[in-house]
């Protein structure tokens, strides 16, 4: 070890999409690492480290891109984060099966100054593939050193430390910059050398890498040179270098920089790559024909998507049931042990109440997201794309959309952030606008109970239709956001189909820890606020019932029941003092309050009490019901009698039961949802998505309402 | 002729890429230069999108983007792709955008939003091959 080498390494690590680069990471670092963002925007930034020999690696993994433009945030991310942080090595990732168009965003890297040493992955697929990398000659013609490593099995780890250390320390082969044919070559050189003319701008900004992203016409560049003492003459220079170059290929001059990088990649791999017996693509080739055939692929992708539900909700109710008792037991529990009153109140009702019932959602979404994550690592989801980019297009969508719309039947707060890997903004709004209309774990209890009171014969179907009902509302909503608010260039789609690959548990389970870990935290903090800003609404002001009204309502409830035992009666009693309480509470007075707006939907106040609630947790719209109509407080286990009582209510009909099914699809989402949203897309859109979802909410359910009853089916 | 208008099962060579902006760039960047050879694997139902393997990778494309892809259809097997199986013998010639013909936006089929048309992607003058 060189005196003059640093105690710590710091190493970006890089490379395509696809390319086995979080599994190398995983490799890397173990164990231990960090989650978090990189600073202002929303994309992921993993950090961890490893040390050796006395000496510490400190990783940062970079988002997975094809190149270094600014054509997604996650290029933007990659590149500013080289620019400002200027890491002492960086770790290119490459897909030993697919090495032309993984060597280009090398290139790439190359010309920032800073050493970089290629990880050939993947290299024992490449040899099953009969692919025959001499990875020195590769590494000595492209001037930098490249190590085959299998990141799934951790092959070639150490070999790739030492090639880190060695350039680190300053050893190893010399910088060699990508070469870019004599006529660019000769204005890259002159532009490089005007840049370079400055000392102090040379130091801060890589010059050939400026030349070059000149001659690409790149923006960022050209804010760049602003800082440029000769920011005229660099400008004026570059603007003959591009059009002499546009002249002479007769093309955009970005273009012919893009096939100059492929050029110079042919010949370094035709040099050093050899395909020493066919290429097999039987596996995969063979899954294709089926998955993806031009007709088949999209009723398979919805019997796919059918199939994940149904062993979602089948092995998902037996801890689902567990966990609920569980909560319901510490809240009795919790009851017994602390005193009646405002604090018991406030723990067993508000919070046990509101976040627990979040929580036992819990199993569900482990189960759903743990599916969704094995086809995605398997590599279903391009298909996915392939299968519905054709429907999802007509209506101003992508085919990428996908992911996050069925993530949305799980819970809306991790479909919101995984609409992150849609590229531009437009899309990522468009599909972020897709996801309350897809029924989330937690309205299916508000539609179980109302499809179960009105509809006992067809309750089954009548929640399929629901769902579907959403599934169109969301593409047809589409159709009218892209048409009005979301105008605008569609964006193309260029989606990389990945071969099949076999999932790896820690893989998988790290996607649902992530997922998961997403929900747990909303219901944590944003729920437990909710929920105790909901219970204070619906405990204040308190109603103090009148000396011995508890035994009168009781011998009421007993002389009118002869045949009642004294418990059934004093339990009514409890009720309805409970429900006169909640009469009399901010909430009860501000469901009165808006009832106006709920009259021609056919609802009354405590259907707007009901919705109310529901904005902490939808599945809250049942237990506030179950207090509404008197049939007790613990609504999960006894919904028959609340499905009794509404039934029995005169202003309830099918029809009614219907609507607010409909009411509680469309209305805005949860605050866990809407504060996710503000945080992908500001308070601009949250305003937006409360007011849209709000408005046609409304109007749906006011014109379904309206015309079932001129129907008569009232 | 036109990458839309090529056949399933077709090779081709690219001889230049007619979308200008980010688009083209995206797509020589993903490799579709002029001279990268490729094939057509199968093409989706109802004008969905492409599957087409070039440089060695496979990747998904839609028709609209397609149509801007000048390439030469080979007839002659080039080294690497000739043992792709090929999908969808029944649906050959069935996506033809006007037999070599100029493109016709009218002539597109059943479009609603996201149309590529209405993108001022093809605003530019060209010339067939």
């Amino acid at each position: 070890m060189s005196a003059l080498a640093p105690r710590v390494v710091r190493v970006a690590l890089a490379g395509n999409p696809n390319s086995g680069k979080t599994t190398l990471f995983n490799a890397l670092t173990g164990a231990h690492h960090k989650v978090g963002n990189y600073p202002g925007v929303t994309v992921e930034k993993r950090e961890g480290s490893r040390v050796r020999r006395g000496r510490e690696f400190r990783f940062v993994d970079l988002p997975g891109t094809y190149s270094l433009t600014a054509y997604s945030l996650d290029e933007v991310v990659a590149r500013d984060f080289i620019l400002d942080e200027r890491p002492d090595v960086i770790v290119d990732v490459l897909d030993s099966t697919n090495l032309e168009r993984n060597l280009y965003l090398c290139l790439q890297f190359q010309e920032f100054g800073i050493p970089v040493v290629g990880a050939l992955n993947m290299s024992d697929e490449a040899e099953a593939k009969g692919i025959e990398i001499d990875a020195e000659g590769l590494g000595t013609v492209l001037g930098l050193p490249m190590v085959k490593t299998v990141g799934s099995r951790g092959i070639g780890i150490e070999e790739l430390l030492d090639a880190v250390e060695a350039r680190a320390e300053g050893r190893g082969t010399e910088l060699r910059m990508p070469g870019y044919g004599a006529e660019l070559e000769t204005r890259i050189d002159g532009l490089q050398a005007l840049l370079d003319s400055d000392p102090a701008f040379a130091s801060r900004h890589p010059g050939r890498w400026l030349a070059v992203k000149l001659l690409e016409k790149d923006e960022h560049a050209a804010r760049i040179v602003l800082g440029h003492p000769r920011t005229a003459e660099i400008e004026e220079t570059a603007r003959q270098s591009v059009s002499w170059v546009e002249r002479h290929f007769g093309k955009d001059a970005e273009i012919v920089v893009s096939e100059q990088r492929y050029g110079y990649i042919r010949g370094a791999v035709r040099e050093t790559v050899r395909v020493v017996r066919k290429p097999d693509f039987s596996l995969t080739e063979s899954i294709d024909k089926l998955i993806m055939h031009p007709f088949l692929a999209l009723p398979l992708f919805a019997g796919v998507l059918w199939s994940v539900f149904q062993l979602t909700f089948l092995i998902g109710q037996y801890p689902m049931g567990w966990l609920e008792s569980l909560f319901e037991r510490s809240g009795a529990a919790l009851g017994s042990v602390l005193p009646d009153g405002l604090l018991r109140s406030l723990v067993v009702d508000g919070i046990l109440g509101g976040v627990g019932g979040v929580f036992s959602f819990v199993p569900l979404i482990v189960i759903l997201f743990f599916l969704l994550s094995i086809l995605e690592d398997v590599g279903y989801m391009s298909r996915a794309a392939f299968a519905t980019d054709r429907i999802l297009h007509t209506f101003g969508l992508h085919g990428q959309s996908v992911l996050p719309m069925m993530l949305g039947f799980g819970c809306s707060v991790p479909a919101i952030l995984a609409a992150r890997t849609l590229k531009s903004r437009r899309d990522r709004i468009a599909t972020i606008l897709t996801i309350p209309f897809m029924s989330c774990g937690a309205k299916l209890p508000v539609y179980v109970l109302l499809a179960g009171a009105f509809f006992p014969e067809n309750a089954a179907n009548v929640v399929m239709l629901i769902y579907a009902i959403g599934v169109a509302l969301s593409l047809l909503s589409s159709l009218l956001l892209h048409s009005t608010v979301l105008r605008g260039e569609p964006t193309p789609f260029v989606l990389e189909l990945p071969p099949y690959r076999a999932p790896t548990l820690r893989g998988v389970l790290w996607h649902v820890r992530e997922k998961t870990g997403q929900y747990v935290k909303k219901a944590g903090t944003v729920i437990l606020a909710a929920s105790v800003l909901i219970w204070a609404l619906t405990a204040f002001p308190a109603r103090t019932p009148a000396p011995g009204e508890a035994e009168y309502l009781a011998a009421l409830y007993a002389s009118e029941h002869p045949r009642a035992s004294a418990d059934q009666a004093e339990a009514w009693a409890e009720t309805s003092l409970a429900t006169a309480a909640l009469e009399y509470s901010a909430a009860g007075r501000l469901g009165k309050f808006i009832e106006p707006a709920f009259r021609p939907l056919g609802f009354d106040w405590r259907v707007g009490v009901a919705t109310l609630t529901g904005f902490a947790a939808k599945e809250v719209v049942v237990s506030t019901l179950g207090i509404l109509y008197r049939t007790g407080l613990d609504e999960t286990e006894e919904s028959g009698t609340l499905k009794e009582a509404l039934r029995a209510d005169p202003g309830f009909s099918p029809l009614t039961g219907f609507v607010l099914m409909l009411f509680t699809l469309i209305i805005p989402p949860c605050f866990a949802s809407l504060a996710t949203v503000r945080a992908e897309l500001g308070w601009g859109w949250l305003g937006f998505v409360v007011a849209y979802f709000l408005v046609l909410g409304w109007a749906i359910g006011f014109a379904v309402y309206q015309v079932g009853n001129l129907a008569g089916l009232g | 002729m036109r990458l839309s208008e090529a056949r399933v099962g077709q090779d081709f060579e690219i001889v230049a890429v007619r979308i200008p902006r980010e688009v083209g760039r995206r797509l020589a960047d993903m490799g579709f230069t002029e001279g990268a050879r490729g094939r057509i694997v199968r093409g989706g139902a109802f004008r969905g999108p492409l599957h087409i393997r070039i440089r060695d990778y496979d990747v998904l494309l839609r028709r609209c983007e397609a149509a801007g892809i000048e390439v030469l259809p080979l007839y002659i097997e080039p080294a690497g792709v000739s043992e792709i199986p090929v999908q969808g013998a029944s649906f050959r010639g069935r996506h033809r955008n006007g037999a070599g013909g100029r493109w016709r936006p009218g002539h597109r089929g059943w479009r609603l939003g996201g149309a590529c048309r209405d993108s001022g992607v093809f605003s530019r003058p060209e010339g067939g091959v």
